[in-house]
């Protein structure tokens, strides 16, 4: 059963567009973007920049390190071949976002 | 009927994203790639950074030989191509043998412009693995390290060498560094860098020669002599057109040079292309033909050359774009600026912080950024626009930038 960690309110995010969270000693970069909740690894798979310093362009997120550019949804890097782990994200009615570090449900 | 065969010749990273940009695309075929250096293809970035200062071997690596076998890449070290046949596309090899290809690319790369006063032992030039190794052993702590030049390469390698505890005196002919790359305004930003670091940077200063004095080196200039135990020169490279001009293939004129080829990688050889720091390209957002050395661009135009080499009308689009990491801090800059552009600054050019946008004719053309990369995403985005923001919004660091150029654009 997918264990889910309450990490932000929803509206907190839909100011502030990106946040980083940690759950378990994992940081994960959350962006909003066009009303949806994305959860990547915050760690840049390049160089280890934080991804939730990066822009949200055109429905990408761009790492501020070396403008890699990631598919939130499904974490892969433009024209680059990798992909950045992403996580199962849930907003519950009441607006809280919850992630969960299973992977096993995520087909990137 | 033989076995359909691409050749890439050059080891480094545009050859490399060529052939993983091939297997992507579904190629069946043969792929050789072949490089001069003894070792495989490898990233030439961490170089003058961390491979410098922590030596990691591991990460260097673009077709590690597991991943080629599995993806039959056949990768050929330490030969050189040496000519293109104009019949048949075969590439004659220095080992005396030849290999068929129904298209080539070139991506030979460039090496450091050399000064023949500045040479022999304690004199280093900065490209390879080999190069970089050799300067690592040379960085011990207290050693006297003068630079010879003050670019990009040299800033990183005087950070590096700071880092590993030697004293660093950085030399540079110019007013003020990276005058050349980003004008007088934002070189003078810069320098604030590597002197806060504690590296004496001198400016108008033209380097003569040297000489030994015992085990040690005095290098003289115009404006006395600099002692030094290692010295590291930086002033540029020169592409390695050899193989296009031994194979009839047009090139550019001046020192510059380069191999020509138009939007699509194409050279003036039927079925040859080139890629990277060797190609003089035809760029729609420049105007004109260009020569670009970054790692960046090495990568999507070995990529977009691939796709044209399959026989797709890929036209290469991408801004230039770069990055240095030195002294703790991340320099970027994307596009080409004309002479004539102003400049909009979002952030104090004596602060930790700031972005310089160059506008001209109603359009960002290029931006540098001291740790503002994020900003560099949104400029890259206005450049292949071809427009800008309002300068009070490009100022305004409460606006958020993001936003503004998804609203305008």
């Amino acid at each position: 059963m997918t264990q889910w960690h309450d990490v932000a309110k929803v509206r907190d995010l839909e100011l502030r567009k990106k946040t980083a969270v940690t759950v378990e000693g994992t940081t994960i970069a959350l962006f909003w973007i066009k009303g949806t909740v994305y959860a990547l690894a915050d760690t840049c798979i390049h160089e280890q920049r934080q991804l939730s310093k990066g822009a949200i362009l055109f429905g990408k997120v761009v790492c501020p390190g070396h403008q890699w550019k990631f598919d939130p949804a499904t974490g892969e890097a433009e024209g680059q071949g990798r992909c950045a782990p992403v996580f199962p994200v849930r907003v519950s009615e009441d607006g809280i976002v919850s992630v969960s570090l299973d992977r096993a449900g995520v087909t990137a | 009927m033989t076995r359909a065969s691409m050749v890439l010749v050059g080891g480094g990273q545009a050859s490399a994203v060529a052939a993983r940009t091939l297997r992507r695309q579904g190629y069946d075929g043969r792929v050789v790639v072949v490089g001069d250096e003894r070792h495989r293809p490898y990233q030439r970035p961490p170089l003058s950074k961390e491979f410098l200062t922590a030596g990691d071997e591991s990460a260097l690596e673009l077709l590690p030989e597991a991943w080629a076998e599995e993806n039959d890449i056949q990768v050929r070290t330490g030969v050189r191509a040496l000519k293109i046949s104009a019949a048949d596309g075969a590439v004659l090899l220095d080992d005396g043998t030849t290999v068929g290809a129904d298209a080539v690319l070139l991506a030979t790369g460039s090496r450091p412009r050399r000064l023949p006063m500045l040479d022999g032992e304690g004199v280093h030039y900065l490209r390879t693995r080999d190069d970089a190794v050799a300067l690592r052993e040379a960085l011990v702590p207290g050693a006297r390290v003068v630079l010879v030049g003050g670019g990009f390469i040299g800033g990183e390698v005087a950070s590096a060498a700071h880092e590993l505890g030697a004293r660093v005196t950085m030399l540079e002919a110019g007013p003020v560094p990276l005058a050349q790359a980003v004008g007088a305004e934002l070189g003078a930003a810069y320098v604030r860098i590597p002197r806060a670091a504690g590296v004496d940077v001198r400016v108008d200063i033209m380097v003569e020669g040297l000489r030994r004095e015992g085990g040690r080196i005095v290098v003289t200039t115009s404006r006395g002599d600099v002692p030094a135990d290692v010295v590291v020169v930086g002033v540029g490279a020169v592409p390695n057109v050899d193989i296009a001009v031994d194979s009839g293939i047009d090139v550019g004129s001046g020192p510059g040079g380069g191999i020509l080829v138009d939007e699509l990688c194409r050279t003036s050889m039927d079925r040859v292309f080139a890629a990277g720091d060797v190609a003089r390209h035809l760029h729609r957002g420049v105007g004109e033909h260009v020569r670009v050395e970054h790692f960046d661009h090495a990568s999507r135009h070995g990529a977009t050359a691939s796709r044209n080499m399959l026989g797709e009308s890929v036209a290469y689009e991408e801004s230039h774009w770069f990055w240095s990491d030195q002294f703790g801090h991340n320099l970027q800059y994307v596009g080409h600026a004309g002479r004539e552009d102003r400049l909009v600054v979002r952030g104090d050019l004596e602060g930790d912080q700031w972005t310089a946008f160059f506008v001209g004719e109603g359009r960002v053309t290029a931006a540098f950024a001291l740790d503002a990369g994020e900003d560099i995403a949104v400029a890259r985005e206005l450049i292949s626009a071809r427009t800008t923001l309002p300068d009070e919004v490009l100022v305004d660091r409460d606006a958020d930038l993001f936003e503004a150029c998804e609203e305008w654009l």
